[in-house]
Order: C-alpha cells, then sequence, then structure tokens
C-alpha cells in the first residue's frame, strides 16, 4: 500500500515539475493575486459604508465569499488546461509508453496525474490565504462558512481535474480532449443556468391576477386577469448540478438581520426561493379601504422552508469525476488491445 | 549476477496482431538467446516496431505466445517490466527535466530508492558521455544525445533482456563504435538483446544472430538458406583497371563496372570461389588493392529477400 501511494506521488510530481514550470504560471498567479487585491479593497470601502449604516461590522463575510467565488471560478477555468491533456498529451509526446513499461501500474499512473492537476487548481486557493485572512480580520466570517466553502471549492476542483484528467485518457485528440473538458465545465456552470431559465419558460403556469383599485370616486373596483408566468419550482433541480449552486447551498447561512450576510447566502436564497411555486392566484389591491395583504415571507423563513439540494449536486458531480478516471484506467491500460496506442502502423 | 535457467531469454511463437483490418504483424516466430547480440531486420512496414511494442507489454497480440525469461507479457507483465529494458525508436523525454532528473525519476518508476537511482544516473550519464549535459533539461539535446539518453533510461534497471529499436540512428561514428563495443560487453555479461535497424553494416559488427521479417512474418529455414547462398557481389578495385578487365575478360569472367572507375563487381557464389579468384588475379600481376564482399552478410540476404518478396 505504501509502495503504491509512493508510485503515485512519484507520478504525480513528475507532472508538476513537467508541466507546472516556467514564468506563465507564475505571471498567471500574479495576476490573479492583483485582482483579488482589487476585488478586496473595493468590496471593504463599499461593505463597510453599508455595513456601519447598518450598524454592524461585518464586511468580511462578504469580502470571503466573493474571493472563494473568484477562486472557484479561476480554478475551474485553469484546472482543465493542466489536466485535459495530461494522459493523452504524453502519448503525443511519446513520454507515456516509457512511463508504462516501468513499474508504475496504470492507477498510479492515472490518479497521479489527477493529484497534480487537483494541487495546481488547488494552488489558487494557496494564493488567496492572504485576503482570507484580511476578510476574517474584518470581521463577521464564522467559521463554519470557512470550514465549509475551503471544502467544498477544494472537492469542486478536484471534481474538475478529475474530469479533465479522465476525459484525457478517454478521448485520443489532446486539443479534442481539452475542450471536451472545457465544455463539461461549461455546461455545468452555465448550461445548468440556461437550462434552468429556459426550463421554466417553457413550462409556465397560468396566474389568476385579482386587481382591485380606486376608481376615483372612492369605489374599489375589482378586475380579474389571467397571465402565463415560468414556474422554476418544476425546474429549480437543474441548478443543484452547478458548482457555484453547491457551494452556495452547502455552506450554513448566517444572518444579519433577516438577510443572509455573504454572498453564499444570497444566492442559496435565489436558489431556495425558485422551489417555491408561484400563487396561481395573486391579489394587487390599491385601494385605501381594501384588507392590508399578508406579509411576504422573509429570506430566513425561504430558506427555512425549502429543500437542500447541494448534496446531490455534490454526488453527482463526484460520479462523474470517478467515473471518468475509472474509464480512463481501463483504456490505458497496457498490454492493451486497443488500436495503436500511439504508434504508427508498422 | 543474472540467473542462470533454461527459460532464459525472449521466445516467441505464432505471434499476430492487426490494427482494424490492417496485418501489421502476421506470423513470427522465433528465439533471441542470452549471451547473444539478435538483430531483428526488416524493410519498412515489416512489423518491426509493431513486434517490439508487443514484446515491451505496451500492445496485445491477436495470436501467439511470448516468453520473456520465461515470463507471460499477457498474463503478468510486471515481472517482464522489471527484467526488460526498452528503447523505443523515438524518444519522448521530459522536455522540461534535466538529464538526471529524466534518469533518476525512471529509476524511482522502477522502484529503485532515491539514493540508488541518483547514483545509478550519475553512473549511466558516465557511460552514455552526457556528463555536460547532466543539468540541462532534455530538451535541449540533440538527436543523437537523445539517443544516448533513451539507452541510458533501457538500462536503469539493469535489464537481463533488452529491446532496442533503431539504437544508432542520428549517432556520430564515434557513438556508434561506442554503443557497438557497449551492447557486446552487456551481450557478454549475459543479457539478452534484441536490435532492430535498417543500418545493416551496423548491425553486421555486432549481431551473433538475425532473424528476418517480411510483410510482417519471420522469415525461416529454406527461404533464408536460399538467400543466402545466392552468389554474392564482390568488389575487385586494382591500381591498374585495364591489366583487371582483361584478366577477368580473359577467364570468362563477368563482371560490372561501380560508380569508382578504379573497381570492378564480381558476382561470386562462395567464399571459396573468391579466394581462388583473388589467387589468380595476383598470380597474374594485376595490382588488386581491394577485394571484398560489396555488402554484408546481413545486407544482401535482406536485399535477396526483398527481391524475392518483389518478384
Amino acid at each position: 500500500m505504501k509502495g503504491f501511494w509512493r508510485g503515485l506521488w512519484l507520478i504525480a510530481s513528475i507532472e508538476l515539475r513537467q508541466r507546472v514550470r516556467g514564468v506563465a504560471w507564475y505571471v498567471l498567479l500574479g495576476v490573479f493575486v492583483v485582482l483579488l487585491l482589487i476585488v478586496t479593497i473595493l468590496l471593504a470601502i463599499t461593505l463597510n459604508v453599508t455595513a456601519s449604516a447598518a450598524g454592524t461590522s461585518d464586511a468580511g463575510a462578504g469580502i470571503f465569499s466573493t474571493i472563494i467565488y473568484f477562486v472557484l471560478l479561476l480554478g475551474t477555468l485553469v484546472a482543465p488546461a493542466v489536466s485535459g491533456n495530461a494522459i493523452n498529451g504524453d502519448r503525443e509526446a511519446g513520454t507515456l509508453a516509457t512511463t508504462q513499461v516501468t513499474l508504475v501500474t496504470t492507477a498510479q499512473l492515472v490518479l497521479g496525474k489527477f493529484l497534480a492537476a487537483w494541487l495546481t487548481a488547488l494552488a489558487f486557493l494557496v494564493v488567496s490565504i492572504p485576503f482570507l485572512i484580511a476578510a476574517q480580520v474584518l470581521g463577521g466570517v464564522q467559521g463554519s462558512t470557512i470550514g465549509v466553502s475551503i471544502l467544498v471549492l477544494a472537492v469542486e476542483l478536484g471534481v474538475v481535474a478529475a474530469v479533465g484528467v479522465g476525459l484525457s485518457g478517454i478521448v485520443r485528440r489532446p486539443l479534442f480532449s481539452l475542450v471536451v473538458t472545457y465544455l463539461v465545465v461549461a455546461a455545468l456552470s452555465v448550461g445548468t443556468l440556461i437550462g434552468f431559465a429556459l426550463g421554466g419558460v417553457v413550462v409556465e403556469t397560468r396566474i389568476t391576477t385579482h386587481s382591485s383599485y380606486d376608481d376615483g370616486t372612492g369605489t374599489c373596483i375589482t378586475e380579474d386577469s389571467t397571465s402565463m408566468q415560468p414556474s422554476f419550482n418544476r425546474v429549480w433541480w437543474i441548478l443543484a448540478a452547478n458548482p457555484y449552486v453547491v457551494l452556495a447551498d452547502a455552506v450554513p447561512t448566517h444572518y444579519r438581520g433577516s438577510d443572509p450576510d455573504d454572498l453564499f447566502g444570497l444566492i442559496k436564497l435565489g436558489v431556495r426561493s425558485a422551489q417555491i411555486p408561484p400563487e396561481t392566484s395573486q391579489s394587487y389591491v390599491d385601494c385605501p379601504t381594501a384588507q392590508v395583504d399578508s406579509p411576504q415571507p422573509t429570506s430566513r423563513q425561504i430558506i427555512d422552508s425549502t429543500v437542500p439540494s447541494w448534496f446531490v449536486g455534490l454526488l453527482l458531480q463526484l460520479a462523474l469525476a470517478v467515473a471518468a478516471l475509472l474509464v480512463a484506467t481501463r483504456l490505458t491500460r497496457a498490454p492493451s488491445r486497443r488500436l495503436a496506442e500511439g504508434s504508427r502502423i508498422a | 549476477m543474472i540467473e542462470q535457467n533454461s527459460d532464459r531469454g525472449i521466445r516467441v511463437s505464432g505471434l499476430a496482431r492487426s490494427f482494424g483490418g490492417v496485418a501489421a504483424v502476421r506470423d513470427v516466430t522465433f528465439e533471441a538467446a542470452p549471451g547473444r547480440v539478435t538483430a531483428l531486420v526488416g524493410p519498412n512496414g515489416s512489423g518491426k516496431t509493431t513486434l517490439l511494442l508487443m514484446l515491451a507489454t505496451l500492445l496485445a497480440p491477436d495470436h501467439g505466445t511470448i516468453r520473456i525469461d520465461g515470463h507471460d507479457p499477457m498474463a503478468d507483465p510486471r515481472p517482464v517490466r522489471s527484467l526488460l529494458g526498452w528503447m523505443p525508436d523515438a524518444l519522448g523525454s521530459w522536455a522540461a527535466l534535466s538529464v538526471r532528473m529524466t534518469l533518476e525519476l525512471t529509476g524511482r518508476l522502477y522502484g529503485i530508492q532515491a539514493d540508488a537511482a541518483s547514483a545509478r544516473a550519475h553512473e549511466l550519464i558516465e557511460l552514455v558521455d552526457l556528463v555536460e549535459f547532466t543539468e540541462r533539461p532534455t530538451r535541449v539535446l540533440s538527436r543523437g544525445q537523445k539517443q544516448r539518453l533513451s539507452l541510458a533510461r533501457a538500462l536503469v534497471h539493469d535489464p537481463s533482456v533488452l529491446l532496442l529499436d533503431e539504437p544508432a540512428s542520428g549517432l556520430d561514428p564515434g557513438a556508434r563504435v561506442a554503443l557497438r563495443e557497449l551492447l557486446r560487453r552487456l551481450a557478454d555479461e549475459g543479457r539478452t538483446i534484441l536490435i532492430a535497424s535498417h543500418i545493416l553494416a551496423e548491425l553486421e559488427e555486432v549481431a551473433d544472430d538475425a532473424v528476418f521479417l517480411q510483410l510482417g512474418s519471420t522469415v525461416g529455414g529454406e527461404r533464408l538458406t536460399a538467400a543466402q547462398s545466392k552468389p554474392r557481389n564482390w568488389r575487385i578495385r586494382a591500381l591498374d583497371l585495364t591489366a583487371l578487365t582483361a584478366a577477368l575478360t580473359s577467364r570468362g569472367i563477368e563482371f560490372a563496372a561501380t560508380a569508382d572507375p578504379a573497381e570492378a563487381l564480381v558476382a561470386l557464389a562462395s567464399e571459396a570461389d573468391a579466394a581462388a579468384l583473388l589467387a589468380r588475379l595476383v598470380s597474374a600481376g594485376v595490382p588488386v588493392s581491394a577485394f571484398a564482399p560489396s555488402v554484408g552478410d546481413l545486407e544482401q540476404t535482406f536485399l535477396d529477400l526483398n527481391a524475392d518478396g518483389a518478384r
């Protein structure tokens, strides 16, 4: 068992030395740090203003969640680049076969490459640590938020790295597997959003609106009209697989007054609100004489009354990642019965 | 050092492998004995590289069996890998890693401890004469230097069976001589060495045995004997070409001119015939300065087999 991890780590370290070297990589990290710096300062200014107006000082929560989202964005954009051609790129370069004739197993090879890609994506988290600490110092960041958000972020980056390495073992051409990896990331991040929006519009609900208004003489007139409204409550589950939603939904929400105090909470509120079916009968009252409408539910009530979905999305993504790695391992195994193995037909 | 048992060496029987309907290897049967250098000779597309990929545990055969020192690479590739050194026809190297790191990491991939792998890397760098490139990234190496690195890499774990695909390509003459001496020494230590190459003159000097491949099949027995017993061209060089041609004509021996104006080519059935002709020419006073087969045995057999195949 110890030998297994040693071989795996050896592959990962070769991968890290080989791929993640050179100035460009450090420039990218540098640009990322500068972006974080700008975002942190701007957020600190704006959030501090609103926070002091509200008589509290917890701008940190907003800054913290924004930084985590930034790392998720950059990480999911960079992880495919370092993982999406890990195996077939080596095959093209002729370094796969020379590794396969050694005593390293195919599982070690695939998992080692996955580990290297994951660590590379996590580098973005590491360089953001000073900013996360700064957010903590500004106050208002709860321990549970820190723990859960970093954990889920790390898992999400791992999923992208695994999908990339897996596809690089399944698809023959490096460029193609890279593109497919990016498409998977796009499908999860943006595609779920588009599916959600389009789905909601397609599945419409008929709404009856009772409008009461003063006709100008003090008489209250009530008119009924019907209209169609998108029913997102039928399609909200599509968003469950979205990495940003998984992250938001997983983090325990803390409130400032009745509203969530960070970006995670706001996104969670939005997604959870979509679970609530639109009322098929709505009243719009503009008469001074009419009775007062029932109060709107608060953010806390919405979140507490709806179901969490993050674990479903996370499980789906993990299943995808594991399947990609398993198939890649099976297809990369040598001696191979598959076609050609990167060799010309001699 | 290397254990003695009767299973040692490479044994291949009835091997076949095709790629989507194209048969690269049809029927290969041969043995390569330990302590000997066996040449694998065949034209482009005869299946040499596919055969080596199967021997190197990378490719599964469709039919047939392989035994490397008694082990079956299909059933259990691990023991085969631990005793097999493979030098591919074109070295893919980790471009960003130094020569030393490449060898060290390869050693560790074979399960060698870090210290031992480091020592072995230095030893091999000396052996293949890449000392000045020790800390340079492998991407700066020339083709010949890469070949030497590739050879060093194949030797990292002190294998008892060596598979070399075109090892001399890109090497300068000095490096070729060094390679030849190294291969001789490795064979004398009891290793089994199989070399695929086009440079037949090169193989001629180092190979003890030869396996001929044609259209994916080994050429065996009769055809080989027939090809080997065909008349060979001998190159005769004389200070006075007129005296030479006159002497040949007077004895009714046909000859052909070569690009060199001081030479004639004569087809002779055997070495005995060659010796007799030389004696007669010398006694007739022809100033012979060179008298040698125009091409080596391997090359001649190779050419004859190809001519057969083309017919």
